[in-house]
């Protein structure tokens, strides 16, 4: 019964945070400086029949409140309104884009887990400090590195000079594998920073002085015992882990000519197109919502401890 | 409308920009082609900077994508090298002696790619289309604004009647807002403002594969016979089919060519060029722009620019040549005119008419009451320091126009004394600041084909960017007269005037640089070109590859 109020409680927290994202991002276009039709128009081609439209669609003139309660309204129904500078639909500017991201955003966590996971075992522990400490400094050096310059360097040599892979298009595979490593390696390197520290932590613990004494192997102490609690603070990681991929996508497809969200999203942002701009944002806020909610979820089940609390 | 639209198809047009290293060609088509001989098939990539926001030719609205549209779409009317209409999908064309119509004959034995025949029908089906109301709002209100009725006389004949005597009305007959759309394809097109493969025209090149974020595909029109004069071959395109690929950043873009991913790129920033012109299989070429000049209009409503010798003290405190030398290295054209000089508009004996001469500046703001200087080394009048702000919008700062900006601001500071206050701010805080009229200097440049159309938008009292807010019956006059003009020799002289009164005469304007487009491509690469007049790239029907 605990368990179910505590599902619900966050299930509950998940819907107010996508109601404040969808509201601050409301008030956002409302803040912005110039009349509101004018920001909707944006770059878009300006004339009465437009602003007519614009007023029509968004209801411009009805009370505040009524505008507001409406703009959630059409949110909850899927309704994402008009970008009036691509002149469709946003619900299918953004759904014809959501896939080569989806793509791109799985293969770069896949990547960048296994990654995170090889390198953490491999430099965990006390056994080989040398490789250690080149470990720290390459996943630091990773982490701080901007995504645009990791693939750029990356486009260089394996693109430009070795002609690996292709800089773009719909080559397949090929196309996708660069760009998933510009992502992954910000990503493999924090990921394994966390991952061994709990590796490390876990290694302290009894329990894996009682394993070690019963004869279990070193290697099965490591991936069985010490692994499996130091994965718990890396799963708090996912809101995180999305929140870069989101954000690096933006840079990655920009720099490897990628379809996607990010090339919509940056082309809505500087050409001031709102209602694409506010659709995104609300998107994201609840993709965000909805990862951390299951991660939540996921501790419910995987830990006993945490439904009492 | 305008203020909008326009400056994002002046910032469109600028996007590339810049550059350039001495002593590259210029021409748009060298004597001797690396390529050798003309030959027909294969297939090109080429790496385009900017996606088009649409592909259908009537509501474009990006310098970028005339190259692709051009592959497409083909208008009833185009420019040759001089800068003179001649024909292209229409065989001729008549204005009554009143200016009042233009009667055209079109070609025979045009289809367009659906199979729609192309007649007079056609023609009128467009342009009905066009002042449909929120097709293509800015074409009606601008371009067709003085149109009447359009009438099909008979399957070859098409009749324009115009309200007032417009000449300008032929530069959209050659712009692709006025290129012809299968009348087919306006009635049952999916998603017709967007465009895509179910709109099509009569173009040498037919589209077959768009892929959002990533490319265009195009096959060569297998019917095609009715190239225009300023192309260089008739009959099929050589290529069997090109991609454009959208490639933004111009690093890749160039590392794209450097490794033969792609052959041809467009928009070749300053810092990028050295890799193209070290390379012996590669080669690069540029055009200027055509339309108006990037340069600093002066607001005159108030002061201190309501004085004519403020106006001319901050021309004389900026050395251009030496401010363009230090952000564009030796890449900028430098303008001394609102009009491209490679417009046919263009008045050469405007050239050398201020020289950044820092003490005539000086002199100048003694005069106009300007005659002290406060603590930090900027004048004074009446406790009141000489401030004027220039107010950019950030996403049409291009082409390092913000760092331009900066030397400009230091010119003026250290030869004069003036404040310039540059502020870097979102587009709709600039609107606001422009409609509150809290701003001195305004930043702009167009790249229509006819710069009289720009030139109406930034000079007219009751132009949609008048930012200079200059309200001169003068000016009004000959920028309606230039309208309405069809004679070229009588029209030059007009915009010959209205430069001289504009530059020298009450010095309106400080013109900073001419815009440029490049092209980098494969020496296997032959008929690499630009549209004449435009001075941007042209479409692919020219081009062909080496075996």
């Amino acid at each position: 019964m605990t368990a179910t109020r505590a599902a619900a409680r966050r299930l509950g927290a998940g819907l107010v945070v996508l109601w404040v994202a969808a509201t601050a991002a409301y008030l956002a276009l409302l803040a912005a400086p110039g009349d509101t039709v004018d920001t909707i128009v944006g770059d878009g081609a300006d004339t009465p029949q437009i602003r007519a439209q614009i007023i029509t669609e968004w209801g411009l003139d009805r009370p505040a409140i009524v505008q507001y309660l409406d703009y959630l309204l059409r949110l909850v129904n899927g309704d994402l309104g008009r970008s009036y500078l691509l002149q469709r639909p946003v619900a299918e500017v953004i759904g014809e884009q959501i896939a080569p991201t989806l793509t791109l955003a799985v293969a770069a966590a896949g990547l960048g887990v296994l990654l995170a996971l090889l390198i953490a075992v491999a430099t965990a522990g006390d056994r080989r400090p040398w490789l250690r400490r080149a470990s720290s400094g390459v996943e630091l050096l990773l982490v701080s590195t901007p995504p645009f310059l990791i693939g750029i360097v990356l486009l260089s040599v394996l693109s430009f000079r070795y002609g690996l892979f292709p800089v773009s298009g719909d080559q397949g595979i090929g196309a996708l594998v660069l760009p998933a490593v510009t992502l992954a390696l910000p990503i493999a390197g924090l990921l394994a920073q966390v991952l061994r520290d709990g590796i490390d932590r876990a290694l302290d613990e009894p329990f894996v002085l009682t394993a070690r004494s019963r004869g279990v192997r070193e290697r099965t102490v490591l991936l069985r015992h010490a692994l499996r609690h130091a994965l718990l603070p890396a799963v708090t990681l996912a809101g995180w882990l999305f929140g870069i991929l989101l954000g690096g996508a933006v840079i990655v497809e920009q720099v490897f000519g990628r379809p996607g969200l990010g090339q919509v999203t940056l082309t809505a942002v500087t050409s001031k197109d709102m209602p694409v701009v506010l659709a995104v944002v609300t998107l994201s806020a609840a993709v965000y919502v909805v990862v951390n909610t299951a991660a939540d979820l996921t501790y419910l089940l995987v830990d006993p401890r945490l439904r009492r609390s | 409308m305008p203020s909008n639209r326009s400056r994002t198809l002046a910032a469109a047009a600028l996007a590339p920009l810049l550059a350039v290293i001495a002593g590259c060609s210029t021409g748009t088509t060298p004597a001797v082609e690396a390529a050798g001989q003309p030959r027909s098939g294969g297939t090109l990539t080429w790496a385009v900077e900017t996606e088009p926001i649409t592909l259908n030719p009537h509501q474009y609205a990006q310098a970028k994508a005339r190259l692709l549209v051009w592959n497409t779409f083909e208008s009833l009317l185009t420019y040759d090298k001089q800068g003179k209409l001649v024909p292209w999908l229409a065989t001729g064309w008549q204005a009554a002696p009143d200016g009042l119509s233009y009667t055209l004959t079109l070609r025979d034995g045009v289809t367009f790619t659906d199979g729609t025949p192309f007649d007079s029908a056609a023609v009128k089906a467009n342009i009905d289309k066009l002042r449909e109301p929120g097709y293509a709002p800015g074409v009606a209100a601008v371009q067709l604004r003085n149109l009447k009725a359009v009438e099909a006389v008979d399957p070859r004949t098409v009749r324009l009647t115009l309200t007032a005597p417009d000449v300008l009305i032929l530069d959209f007959l050659a712009s692709p807002q006025g290129a012809q759309v299968s009348p087919k394809s306006l009635r049952e097109a999916k998603n017709l403002k967007a465009g895509g493969v179910d709109v099509v025209g009569t173009g040498p090149f037919v589209l077959d594969r768009y892929v959002p974020g990533q490319e265009l595909h195009y096959r060569r029109n297998a019917g095609y016979d009715w190239a225009p004069p300023t192309a260089t071959h008739t009959g099929l395109a050589y290529l069997d089919g090109i991609t454009y690929r959208f490639l933004k950043e111009s690093a890749v873009r160039v590392g794209a060519l450097t490794s033969g991913q792609v052959q041809l790129v467009e928009g070749v920033p300053a810092t990028d060029q050295p890799l193209v012109t070290g390379n012996r299989a590669l080669r690069l070429t540029r055009e200027l722009n055509s339309g108006s000049a990037y340069s600093y209009y002066f607001n005159t409503s108030h002061a201190p620019f309501d004085d004519l010798r403020v106006r001319q003290a901050f021309r004389e405190a900026v050395d251009v040549d030496t401010v363009l030398k230090s952000v564009y290295r030796d890449t900028a054209t430098r303008a001394w005119s609102v009009i491209s000089p490679s417009s046919p508009l263009y008045d050469k004996s405007v050239e050398g008419g201020y020289s950044g001469d820092a003490a005539k500046a000086n002199t100048l703001l003694d005069q106009a009451g300007w005659a002290t200087r406060d603590a930090d080394g900027f004048r004074v009048k009446d406790g009141k320091r000489l401030t004027v702000r220039l107010v950019q919008s950030a996403p049409f700062v291009r082409d390092r126009r913000d760092v331009l900006a900066q030397a400009v601001q230091a010119a003026v500071k250290q030869s004069a004394g003036i404040d310039l206050k540059v502020s870097l701010v979102d587009q709709g805080t600039a609107l606001e600041a422009f409609e509150r009229n809290e701003y001195e200097v305004f930043d702009n440049s167009r790249a229509d084909t006819d710069a009289g159309a720009a030139l109406n938008l930034l000079l007219h009292s009751k132009g949609g960017i008048n930012r200079t807010r200059v309200n001169d019956p003068r000016i009004d006059q000959l920028l309606e007269s230039g309208q309405a003009t069809a004679d070229p020799t009588k029209r030059a002289g007009v915009y010959a005037d209205l430069q001289q009164q504009v530059i020298a005469e009450q010095a309106l304007v400080l013109p900073l640089y001419a815009p440029a487009d490049q092209i980098a491509a494969s020496t296997s690469v032959g008929g690499v070109r630009f549209e004449p007049t435009a001075g941007v790239p042209a479409s692919a029907y020219d081009l062909w590859i080496s075996k």
